[in-house]
């Protein structure tokens, strides 16, 4: 059974010690920081391994695999947002904030996918690693979008309802509506430069140009604590998604439910491109069918509270932490790196 | 002997995201200076307790000359129209050295 394999990673397996801690409720707690902490170290690690083998990459392929990171990050929010509109269980505003965690990516899932595959002794391409970086911000953008057509039509409903002719309230609206087209381009912004961004492809760069003489005297700071640091990242975010799994009463069995429905489209999606389009091995298809099936809770939730105060952000963290993020971590990596193996032969 | 002036403490809780803009307002509406405290607490929104440092509650003070105000609030107002979360409360208190807080922010 390929998921016990996967359960038996020291990573996956400190996760679980994580949300085992918030189970039996015990005190332990991590000092403040130590994940945004843990996450520039591994953002930063991945970057110049990655970037110091991408320099020998193929650019053809590796454009494509940008132009696909953009196509994933642009439809995958859509097809939340119609997903959940369907469900009625949601506004459309949260519809919105939601879908955007799903069509953006958690580097958290990547990482621990990498090291599945490694300890696997499966091989797998480096391309996937600029979809990690792309796909980041496009998600938001829609999200962005998605949240300023909701609040046209909730606007419209509204004055529907409202008896004609209060011209005032008619006034602040569009006062509304200037301050969000100002504040927009401001949010256009924060996404493209968001800060993991802006690590990981800094990182990149600096691994792709670098001397070889110099990187190779960073190897043990990029190789050989890396998954010793991913374990313990995943420790405490098993930790804090322990803590969001108690809010599951919140929202509801349906939801519930999306957050696991989701990532399986995303999964399948992703092997499909990975396969057949990119034309990746089975290791480099499941890495895109885990960017595919992850939902962002470092980049987006701040980008969220910010562009959709609107949204209940109990909602969109419990999905993303406390349902999808376990789900692939446990339960999704094996799952899509058997579809891969499928559909290879 | 020391004199006590009469000024107002302004305090804000809201997500850290949102700290620039509020600088940037404090800066327009003449206030003096703030503080900035990370925070944590729960509240109509949920619990805010996100101590992974990618996701935290802040609380600001400001103490603002009374007739500057009454701008401030309506600025904050309008953050709360649309939809953002902030708890907003003032402050009686009193300082020495009021010229201190008269003074704009450079």
């Amino acid at each position: 059974m390929p998921s016990i394999s996967n359960l038996l990673l020291p990573a996956v397996l400190f996760f679980v010690l994580g949300i085992f801690t918030r189970v039996i409720k015990s005190d332990l707690r991590f000092p403040p920081d130590l994940a945004k902490i843990l996450s520039i170290y591994l953002l930063m690690a991945i970057g110049l391994h990655g970037g110091n083998a991408l320099a020998k990459a193929d650019l053809f392929i590796a454009l494509n695999s940008v132009m696909w990171a953009f196509i994933l990050g642009f439809t995958l929010p859509i097809i939340g947002y119609l997903i959940l509109l369907a469900t009625r269980k949601v506004g459309l505003l949260d519809a919105a904030a939601i879908s955007a965690h799903y069509g953006s990516v958690s580097a958290g899932t990547f990482l621990t996918a990498i090291a599945y595959l490694d300890n696997a002794g499966i091989k797998y391409e480096d391309y996937p690693l600029i979809m990690l970086a792309i796909m980041e911000s496009p998600a938001i953008v829609v999200g962005l979008l998605l949240a300023a057509k909701a609040r046209r039509t909730i606007a419209a409903r509204k004055s529907k309802a409202a008896s004609h002719g209060d011209e005032k309230l008619a006034l602040t609206n569009s006062d509304n509506v200037d301050n969000e087209e100002a504040s927009f381009t401001s949010l256009l912004h924060d996404a493209f430069t968001n800060g993991s961004v802006v690590i990981l492809l800094g990182s990149m760069v600096i691994g792709a140009i670098s001397l070889p003489s110099g990187m190779e005297k960073l190897f043990p700071f990029v190789d050989d604590i890396f998954m010793g640091v991913l374990c313990l990242f995943l420790f405490e975010m098993g930790n804090v998604a322990g803590k969001r799994l108690g809010d599951l009463r919140q929202v509801g069995i349906v939801l519930a439910l999306f957050g696991i429905v989701m990532p399986l489209i995303g999964g399948v999606l992703g092997v499909y491109i990975g396969l057949n389009i990119l034309d990746f091995s089975v290791g480099g298809a499941t890495l895109v069918a885990v960017l595919a099936a992850s939902a962002s809770y470092i980049a987006v939730p701040p980008a969220m509270r910010l562009a959709i105060p609107e949204a209940n952000p109990s909602y969109y963290l419990t999905l993303s932490l406390g349902i999808t993020f376990p789900f692939n971590v446990i339960v999704g990596i094996p799952l899509f790196h058997k579809l891969a193996q499928l559909n290879a032969i | 002997m020391n004199r006590l002036y009469p000024e107002k403490l302004l305090n804000i809780i809201t997500i850290d995201a949102l700290e620039e803009k509020l600088v940037e307002s404090f800066r327009k509406y003449g206030a003096s200076g703030y503080t900035i405290l990370r925070a944590q607490g729960e509240g109509s929104s949920g619990v805010r307790s996100d101590m992974t440092g990618f996701d935290a509650n802040i609380m600001i003070k400001v103490i603002i000359p009374p007739e500057r105000l009454t701008a401030m609030l309506d600025s904050l107002e309008r953050k709360i129209n649309k939809g953002h979360h902030l708890t907003v409360f003032i402050v009686d208190v009193e300082v020495l050295s009021p010229e201190k807080f008269n003074a704009r922010m450079r």
